[in-house]
């Protein structure tokens, strides 16, 4: 109870000196709120490194979308949810990332296939074998009551 | 902290926030996107075999407020589905889900950010939908803290909302662009037991020649242990970039959700099974069309036997979205209960086609895998997508027509049909 407590007197706090840096502490220099979009812009914003120099606002270079990007951007999301920000909003990342919906990413785009969609194909079979190599990719995204609905049909 | 006092706090930080805002002329930004799906495919039921069952989703996308710079916006969308055929294949004929809607706030200046309402955390050990409040910015140059609380959405389901809350945040520490190291909480309580308690450390360092190296490790409150250590480092050497990585899980520790247990991970979570992966991914990136790589995973378990994943990989990036691209990979398991495969995909998209047929884009997948053993009595399975859409209204309107047809372990002939449209509206 008293760890509690305690807690609850940190997070006030916490919260206090948050509200407080958002109105009146300088920080480093910030980002601009978008990303000019493909359309205006006349080469591929996919490679950041294309116009921006390396290790100057940003470590751009971890940021480039090379093509095993779509499957492996966990370090980056982490870290930099506010520079994905930039160019994605939340329902782009919903289309594979959002686990409280009935259509399996690669249904709901099954003509974007240029897009590594997760589940693509025969995975009712192939998840059977994945899972038991490494259970812990189906936790990130199944591992509660909600998300978890779409395993209950079989697993109970 | 209980919700209402978190509610409370929340709704009183961002109320104190709004009054000490500088006065700004507000403009309005509106866009607007719908999402309507109609598929059509074939079931068997309790009651019938081969019935038709015909859902209809609409997706609903909503933004206004200062959608091109830093001010006060507003975010919402979610979906909804209905089975026009009627057939008792679904459990409710009707289904819907509100995926976000919150109410946002940011300013340049030290990059602060509000949101109030359903939205998603994804920071640190986070990474949840919830009901409340987020709030982070920059204090000084070199730290960054984020702040969230509230209910967790997928909590709704067991025994109602009550009692189950969620708070948690992530301090970090950054030098420039020479390293940044973050530390994350997380508490989520179900029906007033803890079911989740999660604390994190991530960092990633940019070192001399190029080199980064990124990880993260999770220790679970709960048990008392390290439920996950996740470690990779890039290795630019030209064009061909070299991604060592080592991960390694606790079973017993990373499973372990407590009130917040669901199957079919609760057997994991009694288990004492520790898993160690490692391997390397290595990509080359030939020309700016080009991209060739190879992927090496192994897997070793503390108490089964090993497994280890093979794949090869080669993309061609045209104009636009216009995509062609193929992978091979085998996942082999030593376990005698698991099985083996070898999976072939080939795929493309053509963007940009107008000029030369009625259609905008085009698209084509297939996949091929073969099972060691046997499921169902099957050996193999085969999937085939194909997709074709037009652009209408300058853009503003899409139609498109996709099917695919897959003969595997759980279908013998399976073909299913959708049409979507897509519709955006955007003022500035």
């Amino acid at each position: 109870m008293a760890n509690k407590s305690l807690l609850s007197i940190l997070t006030l706090l916490a919260v206090l000196l948050l509200v407080a840096a958002c109105t009146g502490l300088q920080s480093r220099s910030a980002l601009p709120a978008r990303h000019p979009s493909a359309a205006e812009l006349t080469v591929s914003p996919k490679v950041c490194t294309n116009c921006h120099e390396r290790g100057t606002e940003l470590a751009y270079e971890r940021y480039v979308h090379t093509a095993d990007f779509g499957k492996n951007h966990r370090p980056e999301a982490t870290q930099g949810e506010a520079v994905c920000a930039m160019c994605h909003q939340t329902s782009f990342c919903n289309d594979c990332h959002a686990t409280r919906v009935e259509l399996k990413p690669s249904l709901k785009n099954q003509a974007e296939t240029y897009r590594s969609a997760p589940h693509r194909g025969d995975y009712l079979s192939r998840h059977r074998i994945d899972a038991k190599v490494d259970p812990t990719s189906c936790f990130r995204c199944h591992g509660n009551p909600k998300a978890t609905q779409t395993c209950a049909r079989c697993h109970g | 902290m209980r919700i209402s006092t978190w509610s409370r706090a929340g709704v009183l930080a961002f109320i104190l926030l709004l009054g000490v805002l500088p006065a700004y002329s507000f403009s309005t930004e509106v866009s607007f996107k719908a999402d309507t799906i109609l598929r059509i495919f074939e079931r068997d039921t309790a009651s019938e075999k081969d019935v038709a069952v015909l859902p209809g989703y609409e997706y609903l996308q909503l933004d206004a407020g200062q959608l091109e710079d830093y001010g006060l916006s507003f975010h919402l969308y979610g979906w909804g589905r209905a089975d026009f055929a009627d057939h008792n294949y679904y459990e409710d004929q009707t289904a819907g889900e509100l995926l976000y809607g919150y109410l946002e706030y940011s300013r340049e200046e030290n990059r602060c950010n509000l949101r109030l309402g359903r939205q998603y955390i994804f920071e640190g050990v986070a990474n949840e939908a919830i009901d409340g409040l987020r709030l982070s910015g920059d204090l000084g140059d070199y730290f960054a803290l984020s702040l969230y609380g509230g209910q967790p959405v997928g909590l709704d389901s067991t025994n109602g909302r009550s009692g189950d809350s969620i708070y948690g945040g992530r301090l970090a520490h950054h030098l420039g662009t020479d390293y940044e190291i973050g530390v994350s909480y997380k508490l989520i309580e179900n029906d007033s037991d803890t079911a989740e308690e999660m604390l994190g450390v991530d960092f990633s360092a940019f070192l001399p020649a190029d080199l980064s190296l990124f990880g993260s490790s999770t220790y679970n409150r709960q048990t008392e242990d390290w439920a996950e250590h996740s470690y990779e480092l890039r290795i630019p050497l030209g064009s061909v970039l070299l991604k060592p990585h080592y991960q390694h899980f606790s079973y017993q520790d990373y499973f372990s959700t407590g009130a917040n247990a669901v199957n079919p991970f609760r057997m994991l979570a009694q288990s004492s099974e520790e898993l160690t992966a490692y391997g390397v991914d290595a990509l080359w990136q030939v020309d700016e069309a080009w991209t060739l790589g190879g992927k090496a995973k192994f897997f070793d378990y503390d108490q089964s036997d090993k497994a280890e994943t093979y794949t090869l990989l080669a993309s061609w990036q045209g104009e636009d979205l216009t995509q062609l691209g193929g992978e091979i990979g085998h996942t082999a398991t030593d376990n005698a209960t698991g099985n083996d495969y070898t999976l072939l995909r080939l795929y493309g998209y053509c963007d940009a086609m107008a000029d030369n047929f009625w259609i905008d884009f085009f698209s084509a997948d297939v996949l091929i895998a073969y099972y060691d053993k046997e499921i169902y009595g099957e050996d193999n399975s085969l999937f085939l997508s194909l997709g074709a859409g037009k652009r209408f209204l300058n853009d503003a309107l899409t139609v498109k027509l996709s099917g695919d047809y897959s003969q595997d372990p759980y279908f013998d002939d399976d073909m299913r049909g959708m049409v979507t449209m897509s519709y955006r509206y955007d003022k500035q």
